[in-house]
């Protein structure tokens, strides 16, 4: 169980994080994201007591990370996997965590096992790809068989089965009841992965909740082809419709459910087509939710709807 | 499974990062072979050279200093290694790593004093007797020889170590300030070997009150028989150098605990 409460850290005349407000619950994956520079890993590393907070605290298991009494037993992260000395062997690595919380050195073996790299355990971790030492980064956040677990941007450099095993693997993390926090700047990603969802932008907690409830309070629009557009649209707009895109082949309709407007059409005497209901990607939801929160946007590739 | 972080567990991984990166197998190698050889090589010019030196280079010999002269070099091998042992983890990002494992600062901080200063007290003294009974041995028969009976010889000997011992502690408490190993070399050689060329440029009478309480005088004062004119004693040099380790090791102790890793 993390808690952030009324969380503000800031860098000189920067704003990283303004009173971010949350809870992460054992049992579920929760995905934290944001787009790029939104606070997401400035937020991870005031979790794990490495920059102090400006204002709030953040809290696990209702104590301050550096109050654990044995912090690899309770929190395992994985921040940055290339953040390892390029010369020291994947082995030696986890030997040293393993040794400053007083793991066994059997556990090291069986976290490499389970990571499947136990092939390269005795090679040095500057050869490493970024999907292997993502790997790494994992074992490490296992070995003290922690109820709470943080991975800032897991899914960069896997390959597309590593990105399954991934999955599979925080789903079997939550199964047993672990608090999973998963960031990451992909809405797609997290839309396959999560349970719960929390979004944040420019610092400013957006909105949370689960998945369904997010893209439930998306909008939704009716894809529409009828045989006379400015007679429909005409009959649309007295409905309180909206017609946010027309032209001579389709419409695009919202405020208005699909029954809806083939009841309107019917009545006005215009012949469908096609009425198809279109559900809002969750990409969508996360694109209108952080529009105005992106750092570096590109605001000509975007079509406005 | 729970257990306390105790300094014995964080020492025990500070040793593990310690000695599973080349750069401290590399300087220590690299420390040994300046400490020993270089202290061998002007052994072996001195011993041949004898019959050709000046009557006052001959009575001014002194056998003790002569073969623990590598270290004017190795000190710097000292340097590279405790600063890379810091540097190393901002270099990497390994930092934060080790401190999700070692939340405790001060711990954290203890944990690789521990380790510096055991490993290269044991390396140092080693290299510093081995010097000494080295270079003798090649003075043996042809020049005045000292023995490590004599009075103040095993003294000078064994501060040698220390001094070589406290720079690398020096060093490290410089990684904790600057966190870049350019940074620190560079600092590090500047106290050493840049401070002293720039007091020559002060008037003889102001001079004689900052020599001696530059670093690099005090090795010399503590690595010499007879404490050489002007400076403080082997003692009072050691006790000064101490107060110089503390105090920079106090400010990157609290920076380091201060600051955003």
């Amino acid at each position: 169980m993390i808690k952030i409460e009324h969380l503000t850290k800031r860098y000189g005349t920067t704003l990283a994080v303004d009173d971010l407000d949350f809870e992460v619950r054992p049992g579920v994956i929760t995905g934290f994201l944001g787009p790029n520079g939104s606070g997401k890993s400035t937020t991870m590393r005031v979790i794990l007591g490495l920059h102090h907070p400006t204002k709030g605290r953040a809290t696990v298991k209702g104590q301050n990370y550096a109050e654990l009494r044995a912090p690899l037993h309770e929190v395992g992260a994985l921040l940055d996997a290339k953040a390892i000395h390029p010369g020291r062997t994947a082995r030696n690595h986890l030997r040293a965590l393993a040794a400053s919380n007083k793991i066994p050195l059997a556990r090291v073996d069986k976290v490499l096992g389970f990571v499947g790299i136990d092939s390269v355990a005795n090679k040095k971790v500057g050869n490493f790809s970024l999907g292997m030492s993502q790997r790494l980064g994992i074992a490490g956040a296992l070995l003290g068989d922690p109820a709470v677990l943080l991975f800032d941007e897991p899914v960069n450099g896997l390959d597309p089965e590593g990105i399954r095993w991934i999955r599979e693997f925080f789903r079997s993390l939550a199964n047993e009841g672990r608090t999973v926090f998963v960031s990451s700047h992909l809405m797609s990603e997290m839309a396959v992965t999560a349970d719960q969802i929390i979004v944040i932008g420019r610092g400013k907690l957006i909105t949370q909740g689960s998945i369904d409830s997010l893209t439930a309070t998306a909008k939704g629009t009716v894809f529409v082809r009828a045989s006379d557009h400015p007679k429909l649209i005409t009959a649309l707009k007295a409905q309180n419709g909206t017609v946010s895109e027309a032209n001579d082949e389709a419409l695009s309709v919202s405020d208005l459910t699909s029954d809806q407007i083939g009841q309107i059409a019917f009545d006005a005497d215009v012949v469908l087509y096609e009425l198809t209901p279109q559900r809002a990607s969750l990409e969508d939801v996360f694109m209108d939710l952080t529009a105005d929160s992106v750092e570096y946007g590109s605001s000509g590739v975007r079509n406005e709807q | 499974m729970s257990s306390d972080l105790s300094l014995g567990s964080v020492v025990k991984s500070e040793w593990i990062k310690f000695r599973t990166v080349r750069s401290t197998v590399t300087g220590v190698f690299v420390m040994f072979a300046l400490t020993i050889g270089l202290g061998a090589l002007i052994a072996w010019a001195t011993r041949s050279h004898w019959n050709s030196m000046t009557q006052v280079e001959q009575v001014t010999f002194d056998p003790v200093s002569e073969s623990l002269i590598g270290i004017v070099l190795s000190q710097f091998a000292v340097g590279v290694i405790g600063t890379l042992f810091i540097t190393n983890e901002y270099a990497s990002g390994s930092i934060r790593t080790t401190l999700a494992a070692v939340p405790n600062r001060m711990k954290l901080v203890s944990g690789k004093l521990v380790v510096i200063i055991a490993s290269m007290f044991v390396v140092t003294e080693a290299a510093c007797f081995g010097a000494f009974f080295v270079g003798q041995s090649i003075f043996s028969g042809a020049v005045p020889t000292a023995s490590i009976s004599s009075g103040g010889v095993l003294r000078a000997v064994f501060f040698a170590g220390l001094y070589l011992t406290l720079l690398s502690v020096l060093s490290v408490a410089l990684g904790f300030i600057f966190r870049h190993t350019a940074t620190c070399i560079g600092f590090f050689v500047t106290v050493l070997m840049i401070l002293p060329l720039i007091t020559l440029a002060i008037p003889e009478s102001w001079r004689v009150h900052i020599t001696k309480f530059e670093p690099s005088e005090l090795g010399n004062a503590m690595t010499s028989v007879i404490t050489p004119s002007g400076d403080l004693n082997a003692w009072s040099s050691l006790v000064t150098l101490v107060i110089y380790v503390v105090v920079v090791l106090a400010i990157g102790a609290t920076l380091f605990q201060r600051r955003d890793a």
